[in-house]
């Protein structure tokens, strides 16, 4: 396996994880904002 | 070894618990809820379900195990690891469905199995869920204490007595709503320390260089994707406890309540997703020290990445590594406090002590009391540095053996409660003896297991294939499973006693609880468990006892 692919095979990991702290923030900001504009609690 | 100084060390744990107990009061409320208390409102938003799912099934030691696998097995021991782990979380989804469709207001899976079966089989898996949490808070304790006594000046027990201290006061208010809440921001902290610390590692060693020099260095094995010894030693045994794992946590089960539920499947596979990115990535650190050359510090697995954060980070990013392992173990602590404490206050004090009409103020104060206690005991357990494995072995093994009786009681009308109690004692029993060959593991006696164990690989494989695709998948992948399995069992897999035991208590409860079951002549309806299965707060009617002259409870 050339050193590219096994470099990309140790750092993909931590992009994907970023990828899915980004997802969540996005959708607890939305959350937040229809719990705001509902009166509801968040949990 | 750099160490923090004892100054920073306390700066940045007073600043993480301080600034957690600060969110935590957001949702204080003077009177509350016992429902809330235990599993929130049932309709917990998707960034904060799939972000506390994933927080909770990190705990400290995923990333010294992680990274040891890495370690020990090379290029794909961290896959071994992190996939078959986040897996667990896939797998429990479809069941997940199932729990919520026949108790929507439930709020332990114990609980159900009350209003399915009664005392018996309730009181086999609340006690194996109370073992596992109180064993998972002890774990995160001491991994606290030897954090702080690895990375600065101070001593083990400050390290616990600190973690479970912070943890308690944020938690013990608010109970499984707090535990949520700061889910999030300790998951965030997480995977900031991981986006930041692995690339920084990574090019400190050299950047892709180091496979040019280091992939000559190791043995055949570890540089395969397909080491035998890898999945053998790893990833088997860990990918047959995946159902068992799943089953036996009360953590995840109240997260299950706890969702929106047409946000569970978004939730589970993102909380899938981020738990193996997460584990997976730090398990990487492990493959590198191999490829570097690295020797563990004592020859202790568990020093490498606290070895690997001290010699090649900035003292910033030590900070950060600090702050990573300190959120997972505290979002994990949090979340079996709120485990135990539901544990105690529903199926201990609500179903047995209050007989199904609790007080929701004493309700409370019990499950107050018992975050205290759990927290004292685990504490003091962590001092002493129990063998942590042996216990893990003995839950794991239960936990094992009630899979089966478990998801085939919610499907299937004619298990009964004798045919789970049966099972779960069998399972364990077998289990016993073939994880400690109590009898020589020779001849017509290792052949007998083998069988046992073949039968058990068959139900693994057919149950993960029901729960997506439905019975007659089931049946097929399951029989196929253990055709194929059948005969390399034979002669085989005496040799290795973890994988014929954890299977060997799949297949014999899993027997004993079809026979039994067909001996005798019962049905179920199952629409008596959301009969039997209501909220506390403001119940004036005896909930449990509501549908017991139509739903025959066999005790």
């Amino acid at each position: 396996m050339s050193s590219f692919a096994l470099t990309l095979y140790v750092l993909i990991w931590p992009a994907i994880a970023g990828a899915v702290m980004l997802t969540l923030c996005v959708s607890l900001w939305r959350d937040m904002r229809k719990a705001k504009r509902e009166g509801t609690d968040l949990v | 070894m750099f160490q923090l100084s004892t100054f920073t060390v306390l700066l940045l744990l007073f600043c993480f618990y301080g600034l957690t107990f600060l969110v935590s009061l957001r949702v204080g409320r003077k009177d509350e809820n016992v429902d809330g208390y235990m599993v929130s409102n049932n309709s917990i938003g998707f960034g904060m379900s799939a972000a506390s799912m994933t927080a909770t099934w990190i705990w400290a030691a995923s990333f010294y195990a992680a990274a040891s696998a890495g370690y020990k097995f090379g290029i794909s021991g961290a896959l071994h690891y992190g996939f078959w782990g986040a897996l667990m979380i896939l797998f429990i989804y479809p069941f997940g469905r199932r729990f919520r469709q026949l108790a929507p207001k439930a709020h332990t899976l114990a609980e159900i199995m009350h209003a399915r079966h009664g005392r018996s089989s309730q009181m086999i898996l609340a006690g194996s869920n109370i073992v596992g949490s109180l064993i998972s808070l002890m774990v995160n304790f001491t991994a606290a204490g030897a954090l702080v006594a690895v990375l600065s000046p101070l001593s083990f027990t400050h390290g616990v007595l600190i973690a479970g201290v912070g943890i308690l006061t944020y938690t013990i208010w608010s109970g499984f709503r707090s535990s949520v809440l700061t889910d999030f921001g300790q998951l965030f902290a997480m995977i900031f320390a991981a986006v930041v610390i692995i690339p920084i590692i990574f090019f400190q060693l050299g950047g892709p260089e180091i496979f040019a020099q280091g992939m000559p260095r190791i043995t055949p094995e570890q540089a395969s994707f397909y080491s035998k010894t890898a999945i053998l030693e790893q990833g088997a045994p860990y990918f047959v406890a995946v159902l068992a794992y799943a089953i036996g946590n009360q953590t995840i089960a109240q997260r299950l309540f706890a969702v929106r539920e047409d946000l569970m499947k978004s939730t589970f596979v993102t909380a899938t997703i981020g738990y193996a990115s997460i584990v997976i990535g730090l398990g990487m650190l492990g493959f590198l020290a191999l490829l570097a050359g690295i020797e563990p510090q004592d020859g202790d697995l568990n020093n490498l990445i606290p070895q690997m954060a001290s010699t090649y980070l900035p003292p910033f990013a030590v900070g950060l590594f600090f702050i990573m392992v300190i959120g997972s173990l505290s979002s994990t602590a949090d979340s079996d406090l709120s485990a135990l404490s539901a544990l105690v206050m529903t199926d201990v004090y609500g179903k047995n002590i209050a007989k199904g009409k609790p007080n929701p103020k004493t309700m409370l104060f019990v499950g107050r009391l018992t975050m205290v206690l759990a927290t004292m005991l685990a504490m003091i357990f962590a001092s002493m540095k129990l063998d942590i494995l042996t216990m893990l072995i003995f839950v794991g093994a239960l936990w094992g053996a009630i899979v089966f009786p478990v998801i085939a009681s919610l499907y299937w009308q004619r298990i009964t409660n004798a045919a789970f109690t049966s099972a779960a004692i069998a399972g364990f029993v077998m289990f016993l003896v073939a994880r400690f060959e109590l009898l020589q593991m020779q001849g017509a006696v290792a052949l007998f297991f083998e069988l046992c164990a073949s039968i058990g690989g068959g139900v693994v494989i057919g149950l993960m294939a029901f729960g997506f695709f439905g019975k007659r998948v089931g049946f097929v992948m399951g029989g196929l499973a253990f055709l194929i399995l059948a005969p390399f069992a034979f002669g085989f897999l005496r040799d290795y006693p973890v994988l014929l035991s954890s299977l060997t208590a799949y297949g014999v409860s899993t027997v004993v609880c079809v026979l039994v079951s067909l001996l005798a002549n019962e049905t179920f309806d199952f629409d008596c468990i959301n009969e039997r299965v209501v909220a506390f707060h403001h119940n004036v009617e005896p909930a449990t006892e509501k549908g017991a002259t139509p739903c025959p409870v066999s005790l």
